[in-house]
């Protein structure tokens, strides 16, 4: 790892990877995750209202479970602004579906994409493993609720936003050590609060509170918050950091999304929220293999 | 003795660094060269920078914007050597409480007096955010006493709540609002924006308004001229009244920027 990867670590309580905990899954920490997003909202920046309808969101949880999806995260409303949505009406839109999820799948990690620990509150009752808080802890209950239900927590950053906000201008004197800070107090208040050490997770949340520049520090230092030893979420999938750099709208920016997932990879997250599930799968499982932690599913070339 | 105004915005995106490989708003690049050019045509004896920042404060005249706080990736891409030098000098230069690094409303200033290849004396006052009308005046009164030639570039920028996708969402009151600042600033209205509300201001995401109120403090009191006669404040006879031109309106990202220069 570079120096300036590690600047601003000096303060940071080292710790050894570990198993990450996940519902009844134990994850060794060279193993890395697909987590699926699968919205039930009517707004959402990339393919808005997908999964809307309560048939195809069921739907689209058996597709990308065969795609190879580890955890799916559900969520109910989008991040950008828009129409209020309440805490019942979240509630409506995803606890129904998580039933139905674990009905199904009972074994399947699930993910709850909510701020708010009402929603988590029922969301963990009804099955869900992770609360993925990508507002960065602006309801201090959420870590509560993790520690109530033995559940996981997403320990984000998102500068100096409330959610549903846009970021305007933010400037840091060092984004990866103002990442570093807000993300390490969130992981001791979260084990403060009773959340199993296992079960934490952190997260430096690509767009939220940075610009397009700022994302790209943050991905090339990455390895500066995988040194932590805590284990790391990339949450790039199509992102407008991954369009303002390419120049692309939202419908071709795969190729620049796997690009993210790589480096991140190689730099040691473990985690990756993606809408294309298979191609962010063969990504890690590519990556793996360049590292030599994967053998080669078919090797035969020259070898004849 | 205020000779000349240039009144822009600052988004950071008026630093052609920060917006990568495209060019982003041209037009309002241009119009802030033009605003500029105005005002170091004024020959004045200093200018003035003035616009928001966290506090009421004078900063060094040499101080810069610091890009790799909006860029990181600026400190290793390859960066005109007279920017990269700029850079380096500020912070080699800057002891611990001088103020080198500039708010980002006065940095985009000082960068707009850069380019016009402007090298004569300037000030650089920030006013803060939530400075109330009074700050304002008094900054306003303080900036127009003295005697010499001082030529104001107020910056500052319209509500960033002008659309869905803006950075602060649609709010309907915000059209109106940057509708009437430009009103005022077209006729030398200097009351209306002394009486903009510093609470609606907040609300819409307005950062102008203090240095707008600053503006209009400056203005009432010593009028604008050349000759220091005929100090009868801006619009009140035909005679007297500046020229002003509108160079740029409009809100192309959800963000009102006004560009505008008054002269005698």
């Amino acid at each position: 790892m570079d120096e300036d990867a590690v600047a601003g670590l000096d303060a940071t309580p080292a710790r050894t990877p570990g198993p990450l905990r996940l519902g009844r899954h134990v994850f060794p920490p060279e193993a890395t995750l697909v987590m699926a997003i699968v919205n039930r909202t009517p707004d959402s920046f990339y393919l808005p209202g997908l999964t809307w309808d309560s048939g195809a969101a069921i739907e689209r949880v058996h597709v990308v479970v065969a795609g190879g999806a580890d955890i799916l995260d559900i969520g109910g409303v989008p991040a950008k602004p828009g129409p209020e949505v309440t805490v019942a009406e979240e509630i409506r839109r995803v606890v129904p579906f998580i039933e139905a999820i674990r009905a199904a799948h009972p074994d399947l990690v699930i993910s709850a994409d909510t701020w708010r620990h009402e929603t988590a509150r029922a969301m963990c009752a009804a099955g869900a493993d992770l609360i993925n808080d990508t507002w960065s802890g602006w309801d201090p209950q959420l870590a509560d609720v993790a520690a109530e239900f033995g559940a996981g927590i997403v320990c984000s950053h998102a500068g100096t936003l409330t959610p549903r906000t846009r970021p305007h201008r933010p400037a840091f004197d060092d984004v990866v050590a103002d990442v570093l800070g807000r993300v390490l107090q969130l992981a001791e208040r979260a084990l403060k609060a009773g959340v199993d050490a296992d079960r934490i997770v952190i997260d430096p949340a690509h767009d939220f509170g940075k610009n397009t520049w700022h994302s790209l520090e943050i991905t090339r230092r990455l390895g500066a918050l995988t040194a932590t030893g805590w284990p790391v979420l990339v949450s790039a999938s199509r992102k407008d950091f991954v369009g303002e750099t390419l120049g692309v709208p939202v419908d071709d920016r795969l190729a620049g999304t796997l690009a993210v997932t790589a480096v991140g990879a190689w730099l040691g997250a473990r985690i990756f929220r993606a809408h294309d599930v298979p191609e962010t799968r063969q990504a890690l499982d590519m990556v793996a293999s360049i590292r030599g932690e994967r053998p080669p599913a078919r090797a035969l070339r020259a070898l004849a | 003795m205020i000779t000349a105004v240039a009144l822009c915005p600052a988004p950071p995106l008026l630093a052609r660094e920060l917006t990568g490989q495209a060019e982003i708003l041209p037009d309002l690049r241009d119009a802030c060269t033009v605003a500029v050019a105005r005002l170091v045509a004024a020959a004045p004896d200093v200018i003035v920078v003035v616009g928001p920042g966290d506090l009421t404060a004078t900063w060094d005249p040499a101080g810069q914007l610091d890009l790799t706080a909006f860029a990181p990736a600026l400190a290793r891409l390859p960066t005109p050597d007279a920017l990269r030098g700029a850079i380096t000098r500020a912070r080699a230069a800057a002891p611990a409480g001088e103020r080198l690094t500039l708010p980002l409303a006065l940095g985009i200033g000082a960068r707009l007096l850069d380019k016009a290849g402007y090298d004569g004396p300037r000030a650089l006052w920030s006013i803060a955010g939530s400075a109330a009308a009074a700050e304002c005046v008094r900054l306003g009164q303080d900036l127009a006493a003295p005697a010499e030639r001082v030529a104001l570039l107020v910056m500052g920028d319209g509500s960033a709540r002008r659309s869905v996708s803006a950075p602060g969402y649609l709010d309907e009151r915000a059209e109106p609002f940057d509708t009437e600042v430009e009103r005022a600033v077209r006729e030398g209205d200097m009351p209306a924006l002394a009486a903009l509300d510093p609470a609606l201001a907040h609300e819409l995401m307005v950062s102008g308004r203090p240095a707008w109120q600053v503006l209009a403090a400056a203005l009432g009191d010593a009028g604008l001229g050349n000759t220091g006669l005929g100090n009868t404040g801006l619009g009140v006879s035909a005679d007297d009244a500046p020229r002003v031109e509108i160079l740029y309106s409009g809100a192309p990202f959800g963000v009102a920027y006004l560009v505008a220069a008054l002269s005698a």
